[in-house]
């Protein structure tokens, strides 16, 4: 029985005591007693995995996996919970004709959002909970035996935590389960100020106030606005809409139209009742340039609501409040020209004047075109022996 | 030799008088379709298994090398599958709407007709891919089961020069017997992953007939030495392939939602409406809800019960999907009565006579195989 030269003071404080075993069997033989005993926290130092060892030390199981699995679960349903209310509740917003409450479009982010909160926790969980870092250096990698176990010797250590701890008596079991080699780790020295323990802390505790600075910071700037943040957008050299000018001589940003004139396309619209206009005749031919012209208005500025065919099937699916008019309907079909044209300049119910988005010639288009889709969708058998020749 | 169980050759003997009955009495497209479904599990389920086997030898895995047999036996189901597929040409002109004339004036269909879609080519390409998965049959398993008597080491070097290429064979036919024999029973529709789909669904047949095979027989202490450990990696397989088929499914079914294509969303939407929605939502619950959760504590992967049940439960799973891939290409709302029981019935049992006849084809392991002694030394 040969005993370490560098065993601290008998009845010293001690870390840990330390035996040397020859062989993997004799550890895992060997663990089984010492744990029984109670001396203190049963570790192992091998230089490769034994199988089995975990059960000989009798571990618990991590409760890491536990964690990793909680916090998927709450990383996943707040990922969800998030953008319900982000696009379903309190911005609701129609993207690409879904529901603002597609559920199938917040998958991706909860995917990604679930693994994003499980790995944090297995890596930060295993830095922090497992391996108790900030902690510099282990006692061991400072022991006389440390060569030995990472080429060819197997040890058991107990070690000090809680309570009472006797080295002596820890010395003596070890010896007596069969240990070839029994050296006792003294306690670190409490490092000094400048030691890399205390510089490994500050560097964590100066991450930690980075992080509470960036959010106070957040936050004040956010609730206190005392500099407005990111201007970049709203400070732009064009002129807003009733905004002085030193342009101009009268000081105006908007200028009137000299008196006279009229802007192309824009020609005044003078009947003042639809009753009116009803007598109003379409100016333009109906040649192809024109249809396409209307067609090309009517799906940009009409079809959103009145539907593509003019039923008044929206293609937003979304609820408007107002039901748009089915233009097919006898009632419009019925109209005169005038009158759908008036409808376009004057609006109708809830839908607002589409004049200064349609020219003069536009809307007369879009009239020419209405009267396509209502052929279309009510063909005669005359029409159909022509063979969809107008 | 094996002898069948009576009960077996009865519960056969049954359920061929329902499949007749169903050839007589029920429309052909209902016939076919079941037939369609069975002849497609079984060659994915095959494919799968011999993946496995060429996975092991592609890679070089010792671990995998106890349990090899059951693969290399699973994958004799190739020929039964061979005989479906052939006999499912006869469907062609029932559930395929390419072969009938109207397709030549569907503006989506007109331009795939002349270069893919026609029963002269596709018929081809089938006997192309039966003819190489018989070429990697012979090379693998029979060169596997010769290895058994001889020890010869030569033979692993030749299994591991021929793996590469079947891996090209395996991902050629997977995506025919996807593209040819699933997509096409909708014409009009297209999904470049659907492939990618398919093989998910085959290497998990494959690994889950694996699995309740190799748990069988440990059961009645046959393959010796093999442990828990050995469990725990088709286990972990499992599990990652759970989230894998469940990643592609998504994957394919969101991007077509956002999209909103007419020519794509069609298919999914007889997939997920009139009585078809219940399908799916069961779909995900058997192929991806119950395992998944029941696989993720670490013990559950290598205990015999629960991965014996889970594995029973991919079978089951599998065979769902098949039943929701083909059967809303003709019928509107789910269809389940005698004509699909009698097939279940006559299919199991045959699948069952076929796998216990396969079980008589060499040793219970690859005792020849060099690696044995390393994969029976294999720990976690």
């Amino acid at each position: 029985m040969v005993t370490a030269e560098t065993a601290a003071e008998p009845g010293g404080k001690a870390f840990a005591v330390l035996g040397l075993f020859e062989t993997a069997e004799d550890i895992l033989a060997a663990a089984q007693g010492l744990r029984d005993k109670g001396l203190g926290r049963l570790e192992a130092y091998t230089p490769y995995p034994v199988h089995g060892l975990d059960a000989a030390l009798g571990h618990r199981r991590s409760p890491l996996a536990g964690m990793v699995l909680v916090m998927g679960f709450i990383g996943a349903v707040s990922a969800f919970l998030f953008q319900m209310w982000a696009t379903g509740i309190d911005y609701p917003i129609v993207v690409g004709g879904k529901a603002p409450m597609a559920w199938q479009a917040f998958i991706p982010i909860l995917f990604e959002v679930m693994v994003l909160f499980a790995t944090f926790t297995a890596g930060l969980g295993m830095l922090l909970l497992m391996n108790r870092l900030p902690f510099y250096g282990h006692p061991i990698l400072s022991s006389a035996s440390i060569g030995k176990i990472t080429r060819d010797r197997f040890a058991l250590s107990l070690e000090a935590y809680g309570g009472a701890f006797d080295a002596r008596e820890a010395r003596a079991a070890l010896e007596e389960a069969g240990a070839t080699e029994v050296e006792v780790l003294p306690a670190p020295e409490p490092s000094g100020p400048w030691s890399a323990n205390y510089l490994l802390k500050g560097f964590f505790a100066v991450g930690a106030a980075c992080l509470v600075a960036g959010y106070a910071t957040y936050w004040a700037v956010k609730l206190f606005p005392v500099l407005p943040p990111m201007v970049h957008m709203e400070d732009q050299p064009k002129l807003d809409p009733q905004e002085p000018s030193a342009l101009f001589r009268d000081g105006r940003g908007m200028q009137s139209p000299p008196s006279g004139t009229v802007a192309r396309g824009f020609l005044p619209y003078s009947p003042a009742a639809p009753e009116e206009a009803a007598g109003l005749a379409n100016p333009l031919p109906r040649t192809e340039p024109v249809l396409d012209r209307g067609q090309k208005a009517y799906r940009t500025h009409c079809a959103v609501c009145h539907g593509v065919l003019g039923d008044g099937v929206p293609t937003l699916t979304a609820s408007y409040g107002a039901k748009p008019a089915n233009l097919q309907a006898r009632a419009i079909r019925e109209l005169s020209d005038g009158k759908i044209y008036d409808a376009i300049v004057r609006g109708k119910n809830a839908m607002p004047s589409y004049a200064p988005h349609l020219s003069v010639e536009d809307r007369w288009s879009v009239v020419h075109y209405v009267r396509v889709l209502q052929r279309a969708q009510n063909a005669t058998d005359e029409d159909l022996e022509r063979g969809g020749r107008p | 030799m094996i002898r069948s169980p009576r009960w077996l050759l009865a519960s056969a003997a049954v359920g061929a008088a329902g499949v007749g009955a169903s050839w007589s009495f029920s429309p052909p497209e209902r016939f076919w379709s079941n037939w369609l479904l069975w002849f497609l599990f079984f060659a994915t389920l095959a494919l799968g298994a011999l993946f496995l086997v060429a996975l092991e030898h592609l890679v070089g895995a010792r671990w995998s090398v106890p349990l090899r047999r059951m693969p290399e036996r699973l994958s004799s189901l190739l020929f039964l599958a061979a005989a479906l597929g052939a006999a499912a040409l006869l469907s062609l002109p029932v559930l395929y709407p390419w072969t009938r004339p109207e397709a030549h004036h569907d503006p989506f269909v007109v331009g795939k007709l002349h270069a893919w879609l026609n029963a002269p080519f596709f018929s081809a390409r089938f006997v192309a891919c039966v003819a190489l998965w018989v070429l990697s049959y012979w090379v693998l398993v029979r060169g596997s089961l010769r290895q058994d008597a001889t020890a010869d080491p030569a033979l692993t070097v030749r299994f591991r020069r021929f793996a590469p290429a079947f891996m090209a064979i395996y991902a050629v036919s997977v995506t025919l017997l996807a593209f040819d024999w699933l997509s096409s029973l909708d014409p009009a529709w297209y999904s470049d992953i659907f492939g990618v789909y398919v093989f998910a669904g085959s290497f998990l047949s494959g690994l889950a007939a694996t699995a309740l095979g190799a748990v069988h027989l440990l059961e009645r202490g046959r393959l010796g030495g093999v442990r828990r450990d050995h469990l725990y990696n088709l286990g972990g397989f499992l599990f990652a392939f759970t989230v894998f088929w469940s990643y592609i499914g998504f994957a394919q079914y969101m991007l077509m939602w956002y999209a909103d294509l007419p020519e794509e969303v069609y298919w999914y939407a007889d997939r997920t409406g009139s009585g078809w929605q219940f399908v799916v939502l069961g779909l995900a619950v058997v192929h991806f809800v119950i395992p998944f959760f029941a696989l993720i504590p670490r013990e559950k992967k290598g205990e015999h019960g629960p991965l014996k049940r889970i594995a029973a439960l991919y079978l089951l799973a599998h065979l769902l999907d098949l039943y929701w891939l083909i059967f809303p290409s003709n019928f509107k709302s789910p269809v389940f009565s005698w004509p699909e029981a009698s097939f279940a019935i006559f299919f199991v049992s045959v699948g069952f006579l076929w796998v216990r006849r396969s079980m008589a084809m060499g040793r219970d392991a690859p005792e020849g195989d060099p690696f044995l002694k390393e994969g029976l030394e294999f720990r976690l």
